[in-house]
């Protein structure tokens, strides 16, 4: 399904709040995205990362080499910290938020280790979310529809049906989006 | 020795029409009782009542965030 050749489109929010799952709905729902293989699915994420240089675009976009508008008209995935680098352009953005203690024990799965400052963490990572909300909402160039993973994961029809609104695209393929969502996925539940 | 156990649930009342109201809300999902359900939210709402913070993205908290972020394979 066509999305807008003008606009640049993105999937957000921290890392490991369900921004994959986001990119695979929509890959199922025959809405462009652009990823690439570097990450190989794995034990964290079993169906895939569907991002694009092996998830480090944020470096390409702090050192501004990434060429947005060779991604025009379709997803990409870029987690909240690369939004602090957005340069000026046109925008329509799905943040997907996630209870943060399940991100925090998420994070912690795929790293291996425990993390023995979490409460120092997870403060960081409230602030750079609450931040980063904020900076989107000024934005005069975006367009940011919010997502709770939690929420998806119990009612998917409507959250779906809100995306595709989002996009202005209609429901031909709802159904198979739907089915993207497995609550066996759902680890780290709190 | 010490026999008593340390509780890991404590009972609140709701009014019954609201619990009534629940019932039928989570009929068909996967919460399987009312209290699974006012759990569920009431964590929801306490979460969102911590995050709601006006605190500065400081250097510190950018350090910390690129450590993770660079642990996660996100950042060089």
């Amino acid at each position: 399904m066509k999305l807008d050749e003008k606009t640049n489109y993105i999937v957000s929010g921290l890392e490991r709040s369900g921004t994959s799952m986001l990119m695979q709905i929509l890959y199922t729902g025959d809405i462009e995205i652009s990823f690439d293989n570097v990450r190989k699915p794995d034990d964290n994420n079993s169906r895939g990362y569907f991002e694009l240089n092996g998830g480090k675009i944020i470096n390409l976009i702090i050192n501004g080499d990434f060429k947005f508008d060779e991604y025009r008209a379709k997803f990409i995935k870029i987690t909240a910290y690369g939004l602090k680098f957005l340069p000026p352009g046109k925008y329509k953005i799905i943040y997907c938020e996630r209870n943060i203690e399940e991100v925090l024990d998420s994070m912690e799965k795929m790293i291996g280790i425990k993390d023995r400052n979490r409460d120092d963490t997870k403060k960081s990572f409230i602030v750079l979310n609450n931040m980063i909300k904020k900076e989107m909402n000024n934005r005069k160039d975006t367009k940011i529809l919010y997502i709770e993973y939690n929420e998806i994961l119990l009612n998917p029809e409507k959250n779906i049906k809100k995306i595709l609104n989002f996009l202005n695209l209609p429901y031909l393929n709802l159904d198979k989006m739907i089915e993207v969502v497995d609550k066996n996925l759902y680890r780290q539940r709190k | 020795m010490n026999g008593i156990k340390e509780k890991k649930h404590t009972n609140i009342q709701i009014p019954t029409t609201l619990a009534n109201k629940i019932k039928k809300r989570i009929k068909g999902t996967e919460f399987a009782s009312i209290s699974s359900y006012v759990t569920y939210v009431l964590r929801e709402i306490l979460s969102d009542t911590e995050e709601k913070t006006e605190e500065t993205f400081t250097k510190e908290d950018e350090e910390k965030v690129k450590k993770r972020l660079r642990a996660l394979g996100y950042l060089d």
